[in-house]
Order: C-alpha cells, then sequence, then structure tokens
C-alpha cells in the first residue's frame, strides 16, 4: 500500500500543478479572450519565488503572495494594449509575450542562471501543500463562477455584442479576466519552483501553454470540473497503457483533434450540455403526453 | 563584415519567407492558423535526410521532399481542418487541432530519428566558396537563393496568373458562391495546402543542409519566427511574407555581430506585439482588422 | 420618464451616406413605429443608439443625458435595451441563464464581494434566478426554464431575447422585426405583450416591416428610405403619403 502512494506521488503532485495552471488559462477562455499568455506569467512567479527565496532568504509565503500579486499586475498591464485585439491576433500577441519572457529570462542569466536554469531551490513545497492550494483554488473559481462576474465571462465568450447592449463592459471584465489567469498562473509557478528544485527558461515556454491549452480542451471552458478531468485525463492516460505512455506526444495530438471535431465543448462541459438536452426532451415528451 | 552579414542574412530571410509563405497562404485563403506547418517543414527534412541516405541523388531528395511534405500538409487540412469546418469555431478549434497535428507529426519525428540529432551523410553537398572582394559565399547559399527565388517566381506566377489562383481566392471570398460558379472548393483546398506544404518542405531541406542538423524538434523555432514574418508583412499577405522574410534575416545577422543572441530573440518578439498593437494588419496589409465592440 | 431623442443624426460608410440627418422621438410609454423598406437604414439607426456604431454627426439623448458617445453597456446602464433582427441568444446557456444576465445593470454585490463568495454576492444570485423564474412566468416560458436556448422554436427565442431586453428593466426597448417569421395569431399575441409593456410606462421603439402590424399598435410612425427621414405622422396620415406609397411601391418616371 506504502508503495503505492510513493509510485504515484509524484503523478499526484504534478497532477495538481496541472490543475492551477489549467485554471489560469480557463479563466481567459471562459471570457472569450484568446489569450494563450498563462506561460509567461508562470515563468515570472517561478523566478521570482525562486530567487527571493534561495538567493535573499525570503520567507516562502511572502514570496508566493507577491508572485501572485505579480501576476495580477502583469495581466492588468498586458490586458490594456490587448484590448484593441481579438481572435487570432489576441493569441498571436500573447505569445509573443510568452516568448519575451523566455528570452529575457536567458538574457538576464546573472539573475536567472540563463539556459543552464536555476537550481538548488529549497524545497518547501509538497504534496499537501500543493493540494491545499488547488483546493482553495477550486473555492474561489466555484464562487466567481456563481457569481455576476462568472456570468458575465459566459455571455461574453457566447457573443460579445449581446453582453455589451446588456451592460457588460467588455473591456473591464476582459480585465478582470486577464488579472485573475495572471494571479493564477504567477501564484502556481511559484509553487512549482518551490517544488521541482530547479526551473529553466523554456520550462515556460510553447510546450508549457500547449499542455495548458490541452487540458481545457479536454475537459471544458464553463465549468469548474472541467479543468480538473482534462488535468486527470492527461495525466493519468499515459500510466494506464505502456504503448500510451511511449507515445504520449502522438495520442495527445491525436486527442486534441478529435475532441475539436466531436466534442468541442471538452469532455466535462459536453456532458453537462447533453444531460441538458436530453433533459430537455424529456421534459417536452411528458409535457405532450400531459396535454 | 557588414557585408558579408548582408549576404548571410538576406539567404536565411529567403528561407524565413519560403517556410512564412505557406503559412500565410493558407491564413489568407482559409482564415486558419495552420500550427502543424512546424511539423511538415520537418517532414520534408526527414524525408531529404532518409533520401539521401538511401543513395538517391540530392536533387531527387528535394522533389521527393517537396512532394512527401505537400501530400502531408493535405493529410493535415483532412484531419485537422476538414473535420471542423462550418463548425463556427474555425479560428479557435483550428489552432487548437494544428497543435494536435504538430504534436502527431513530431512524435512520429521523435520515433524515426530515435530522438538523435540526424546528419547528412559526408559531403552530401559539396563546400565550395567563392569571395567577391569581401564577401564569401558558400556554393550552398547560392543554390538555397536561386531554389528560392524560382520557388517564388513560381509561385507568384500560379497565383495571379493562372486560372486556379482566381479559383484559390474565389474560394477565400466566399466558398458557396465559387463552387456555383464551378469552382470545386475540395481541389482549390488540396492545391492550396500542397503547395504551402511543399514550400515548407523545401525549406525543411534547406535548414537541415545548411546546419546540418535534422531533428524532430526542428519546426518550432521557424513557426515561431513565422508569426514574426506573417505579422509585419501582413497576415495572409503573399509580397509581405516574402518582404518581412528578409528584413527579419538580414535584421537577425547583424543583430548577431552585435547583441547577445536572446537580446536578439527579445528586440524581436517585442517588435512583434508592437506591430500588433500598432498596425495590426502588418507593414503591408492593407485588411481591416477586427477590433471588437466599440464605436465603429 | 425619459424620451429618447435623435436629432440630426447621420452615418457615413466610406462613401456611402447611410442614414442623413435623422430626427425622431420616441416618448415613454407610447409604442414608437421605424418602417420603410429592406436596406432604408433602420438597423444602422437602432446601432447608433445602442452604442455599436459612431454618429457622423447629430446626437442622440436620453432625457437630459448625451449618449451619442456613450459606449454600449453605458447606453445599457443608461436605461436603453434591445432585441436583435437576427436572434441573438447565448446558445449554450438555459432559457432561464438567458434571462438572468439581462439582470447583470442590477447587481449590486461588489467585485470583491464577488471574488471571494462573501454573503451579499452569494445570497444575490439565487435571487436573481427567482426574479428571472417571475419574468418567465410572465410570459409563459417557464416551461422552458431549463432548455438550452439554442434548441428552441423560432417564436420561443424571439420571446427569450424580449425577456432578456425586459430583464434589464430599460427605459426605452428597441425592437428589431421582433415579429419577422412569425404568423398572425402569433404576431396579435406579442402585440399585446407590447402594449403591456408600454402601459407600464416604457417607451417601446417598433422597426418593422409589417405596415399592418405597425399601424395596429402605434400612434407615431417614422418612415425611413434611402437612409432619409420622408415622413412621419400617424399611421393613417403616412399611409397616404405619396412618398411613403412611392417608396413601397415604386415609382413611375
Amino acid at each position: 500500500m506504502m508503495n503505492l502512494v510513493y509510485t504515484y506521488q509524484p503523478l499526484f503532485d504534478y497532477f495538481l500543478l496541472a490543475v492551477g495552471f489549467a485554471y489560469s488559462q480557463q479563466m481567459v477562455l471562459r471570457a472569450g479572450v484568446f489569450s494563450i499568455g498563462s506561460a509567461g506569467f508562470a515563468s515570472i512567479g517561478a523566478y521570482f519565488v525562486a530567487i527571493v527565496v534561495k538567493d535573499h532568504g525570503m520567507n516562502a509565503i511572502v514570496a508566493l503572495l507577491i508572485a501572485t500579486l505579480l501576476g495580477c499586475v502583469g495581466g492588468f498591464l498586458l490586458s490594456i494594449p490587448l484590448a484593441r485585439l481579438r481572435g487570432v491576433f489576441q493569441a498571436i500577441a500573447t505569445l509573443a509575450f510568452v516568448q519575451i519572457v523566455v528570452s529575457l529570462c536567458l538574457y538576464f542569466d546573472e539573475l536567472t542562471g540563463g539556459p543552464q536554469g536555476f537550481n538548488n531551490i529549497p524545497k518547501l513545497v509538497g504534496t499537501w501543500h500543493l493540494l491545499a492550494a488547488v483546493l482553495v483554488t477550486i473555492y474561489f473559481m466555484y464562487v466567481i463562477s456563481r457569481s455576476a462576474i462568472g456570468r458575465a465571462f459566459d455571455a461574453l465568450r457566447q457573443d460579445e455584442t449581446v453582453g455589451a447592449t446588456l451592460g457588460i463592459s467588455i473591456r473591464k471584465y476582459h480585465m478582470i479576466a486577464f488579472v485573475l489567469s495572471g494571479a493564477l498562473a504567477g501564484f502556481f509557478g511559484g509553487m512549482q519552483s518551490l517544488y521541482t528544485f530547479s526551473i529553466e527558461p523554456e520550462m515556460f515556454g510553447f510546450t508549457f501553454l500547449v499542455a495548458a491549452l490541452t487540458y481545457i480542451i479536454l475537459g471544458g471552458r464553463g465549468t469548474v470540473t472541467g479543468p480538473i478531468i482534462g488535468a486527470l485525463i492527461m495525466s493519468v492516460l499515459p500510466e494506464l497503457a505502456r504503448p500510451l505512455a511511449d507515445n504520449r506526444q502522438f495520442f495527445q495530438g491525436i486527442l486534441m483533434m478529435v475532441m475539436i471535431a466531436f466534442m468541442p465543448h471538452g469532455v466535462f462541459d459536453g456532458l453537462v450540455l447533453h444531460l441538458r438536452k436530453r433533459r430537455a426532451a424529456a421534459r417536452d415528451k411528458l409535457f405532450k403526453e400531459a396535454h | 563584415m557588414i557585408a558579408q552579414q548582408l549576404v548571410n542574412g538576406i539567404v536565411t530571410g529567403s528561407v524565413y519567407a519560403l517556410f512564412a509563405l505557406g503559412f500565410t497562404l493558407i491564413f489568407g485563403t482559409f482564415k486558419i492558423l495552420n500550427l502543424a506547418h512546424a511539423g511538415v517543414f520537418m517532414s520534408g527534412a526527414f524525408i531529404g535526410y532518409f533520401a539521401v541516405l538511401n543513395g538517391l541523388p540530392l536533387w531527387l531528395a528535394l522533389v521527393l521532399a517537396m512532394i512527401g511534405s505537400g501530400l502531408i500538409s493535405y493529410i493535415v487540412e483532412l484531419g485537422a481542418f476538414a473535420t471542423i469546418r462550418g463548425s463556427g469555431q474555425i479560428e479557435f478549434g483550428a489552432l487548437i487541432s494544428s497543435i494536435g497535428a504538430n504534436l502527431c507529426l513530431m512524435s512520429l519525428g521523435q520515433r524515426l530519428s530515435n530522438t538523435k540529432v540526424l546528419r547528412f551523410p559526408f559531403e552530401t553537398f559539396p563546400v565550395e566558396f567563392y569571395e567577391f572582394g569581401p564577401v564569401r559565399f558558400s556554393f550552398l547559399q547560392v543554390i538555397i537563393l536561386l531554389v528560392v527565388v524560382v520557388l517564388l517566381m513560381a509561385m507568384m506566377f500560379y497565383l495571379y496568373k493562372t486560372s486556379f489562383g482566381r479559383q484559390i481566392r474565389a474560394v477565400s471570398g466566399n466558398e458557396r458562391v465559387a463552387s456555383l460558379l464551378g469552382v470545386n472548393p475540395g481541389l482549390v483546398y488540396f492545391q492550396t495546402f500542397f503547395i504551402s506544404g511543399a514550400l515548407a518542405g523545401v525549406a525543411g531541406i534547406m535548414i537541415g543542409l545548411s546546419f546540418n542538423s535534422i531533428h524532430f524538434y526542428m519546426g518550432e523555432p521557424y513557426l515561431l519566427k513565422a508569426f514574426v514574418v506573417v505579422v509585419l508583412g501582413g497576415l495572409g499577405s503573399v509580397h509581405g511574407a516574402v518582404v518581412a522574410g528578409m528584413l527579419l534575416g538580414i535584421f537577425q545577422n547583424l543583430a548577431v555581430a552585435y547583441l547577445p543572441s536572446a537580446l536578439t530573440e527579445t528586440i524581436i518578439y517585442g517588435l512583434l506585439f508592437v506591430v500588433l498593437l500598432v498596425k495590426p494588419s502588418g507593414l503591408f496589409g492593407s485588411e481591416g482588422v477586427q477590433v471588437g465592440v466599440a464605436r465603429r | 420618464m425619459a424620451s429618447l431623442v435623435l436629432s440630426n443624426v447621420s452615418k457615413r460608410f466610406g462613401g456611402l451616406l447611410a442614414v442623413s440627418d435623422v430626427n425622431m422621438e420616441v416618448p415613454p410609454g407610447k409604442i414608437t413605429g421605424l418602417i420603410g423598406p429592406n436596406g432604408a437604414g433602420k438597423t444602422t439607426v437602432v446601432n447608433m443608439i445602442t452604442g455599436l456604431l459612431k454618429l457622423t454627426t447629430g446626437s442622440i439623448k436620453l432625457g437630459d443625458r448625451d449618449i451619442s458617445e456613450a459606449e454600449a453597456h453605458e447606453v445599457a446602464f443608461a436605461g436603453v435595451s434591445r432585441t436583435f433582427q437576427n436572434i441573438r441568444l447565448l446558445p449554450e446557456a438555459t432559457v432561464l441563464e438567458n434571462v438572468v444576465i439581462g439582470f447583470h445593470v442590477h447587481v449590486r454585490s461588489s467585485l470583491f464581494a464577488q471574488l471571494v463568495g462573501l454573503p451579499s454576492s452569494v445570497r444575490e444570485t439565487p435571487k436573481l434566478f427567482e426574479r428571472g423564474r417571475q419574468l418567465l412566468e410572465r410570459f409563459g416560458m417557464s416551461r422552458y426554464a431549463d432548455h438550452p436556448a439554442g434548441g428552441l422554436a423560432y417564436g420561443h427565442q424571439r420571446r427569450v431575447e424580449m425577456m432578456r431586453a425586459v430583464a434589464t428593466d430599460p427605459k426605452i426597448l428597441l425592437l428589431d422585426e421582433p415579429v419577422a417569421g412569425m404568423n398572425d395569431v402569433e404576431a396579435t399575441e406579442l402585440g399585446d405583450v407590447f402594449k403591456e409593456l408600454a402601459a407600464s410606462g416604457i417607451g417601446l421603439l417598433l422597426i418593422e416591416h409589417n405596415i399592418r402590424f405597425v399601424n395596429q399598435l402605434c400612434e407615431q410612425v417614422y418612415v425611413l428610405d434611402s437612409g432619409a427621414m420622408i415622413a412621419s405622422g400617424t399611421p393613417q396620415e403616412v399611409m397616404h403619403n405619396p412618398a411613403v406609397v412611392a417608396a413601397y411601391l415604386g415609382t413611375k418616371k
């Protein structure tokens, strides 16, 4: 029994980190913002925490709070120019932001360790910390999704013009989405630093943002459960069968194509929508029989 | 020194242009970002490598790489884009499913190469240099430039002087109207993706030869550069991609002499960011760009 | 209550003058008609009022407040709501959720309360849903509350859109061809709903194609043709105006 726990504990830890980053990615997509900038904020949070905790001996909790704040400020600043862009242009601009962060981390190598990475970060975060962080995040995600903010996000994602004519300020709510997404990425970036001993610039590049997108495509954009399901599928699936683990990327690719083609809302959101339709049809039938 | 960097820059830039051309052609025609273009580029290099390894002459390897990567590009269209056409979510969906297709291609490349860097056999390409005053050309550079110029001219002719080119533009305007006018959209999709893929394949083999190194993740940096090129040139603009590709190549080669490479990258992506904000239609594009709900 | 007043409003798209020098008033508590042939510029006028298009010249006022430059969401907060000619519902959301999003302008809990889940926000949500159910009841749509809005029949979708607009509790309600594609029975039913809304003090602007329907409901009718206001007055006056007859039936020149 204990063996089983030891074998799967790292897997579980990575799953928890994945859930955190998935929520960061979901926050923007939920509001209809096509940003893939989470990787950049995660990088900022991770490097900040690593540097101040290892080199300056800052308290880890304080460092994590500041990393969260940095994510907020970064999200806020990025949202101002990006308010003018939509769709693929938003995606490309945020990709440029991610690349700028990567190249800056490489350039300031005295501070960041450059391409060799930043090593020997004290390991202050374990499974329980990650679990607590994810649970608190789930609480916030739930509260937000049940509030007027969540409803405004859902409206803007489905039809921006309609949202605006009903009084939803697109600029304001997109900004909120950026700030919250940045906060989550900054925080979990910091957690990852304190968990993995070492970080390097490319960890928060293209591969990172593809992974974060995958969780949301698999799980769903509109529900709190969606990202958990998405991260779970990507963490557990390769463990189920050896061939899946050997061809992890191949299956990830196939999954992305199949999901977008046949279940564009994701596994969980798709299920919710499907059940809704079925229930509506059943009620219609009952109604017709009664009359 | 500067003249030498300029020459190197033009050669690098011409390969950037070749890569970006297929990318921007697909965006201009179908309004989708095809991230699997990186995988197709890598496929071209792989096909060329295995052809040479099996004793075929280099020119034949080049032709095979073109045809092969053209077909792979069409397979990507069938697997990743044809399935979601008309779903109303093409913009977001295409990005995701092309990332998926790219992962598949990369994963196949990884298997084929056993995660190793592949190198062409010794003397696949004659290493010769020509000197013109202070400037030194390699034979390879001359060939690259020549091939790129020929392909560009062929493509311009094809796009702007033939009925196929008109059909492509008709379908990009309105697919239903075009098919009412007797254009076969399926054929147009095939041609566009085939041409786009063939160009990427040539770019792949050229890069493989230049650095004599072929690996399964070689496409990613070129894809990221392609974003810069096509946005600078105007998303969808063929002429713009050529000019912007050249400019980027020249800038990069000049910068190498004076700046640390990481800083060059910062400047390039910073430029991409700024252009998107100031003039999202690019330096040469004229099309209006959607900017959300505001009084217009 | 406040009137919506358009003064000398024009809109130019490039070289094309889509709307020129339009003057119009939508008073509270009444149904005002705006009719005209296809392409006359009716929807352009609505888009300018609701903050989606910039005015080339002129001004739009709601009571004392100038909303000519206000953004779309500010126009909504000022008290102008609308429906769309080509119905625009939130397709993934249920009917009830579609209506509840219309209550956005009435949300009182602060952003902070919503973010951290303070009671003011947590308690507000079920209240808004309860108000949504009441509204559904009023429009006879209760049994569709949990249906996905995208799957409803056409006439029902129009009703959902209207409920959503009413949910904002508007001073002025702009209805862009609300009975298009409906039969006479459905249209008459909806006409009664409009009268009820007007009686509650809302000023309605009915943009229509169907002249008969407009004549039944409106006291004041404006006629737009090729972007210009060619006539206004009671339905009777307007119907006998030779310019209007010519615009609808074509002229012999």
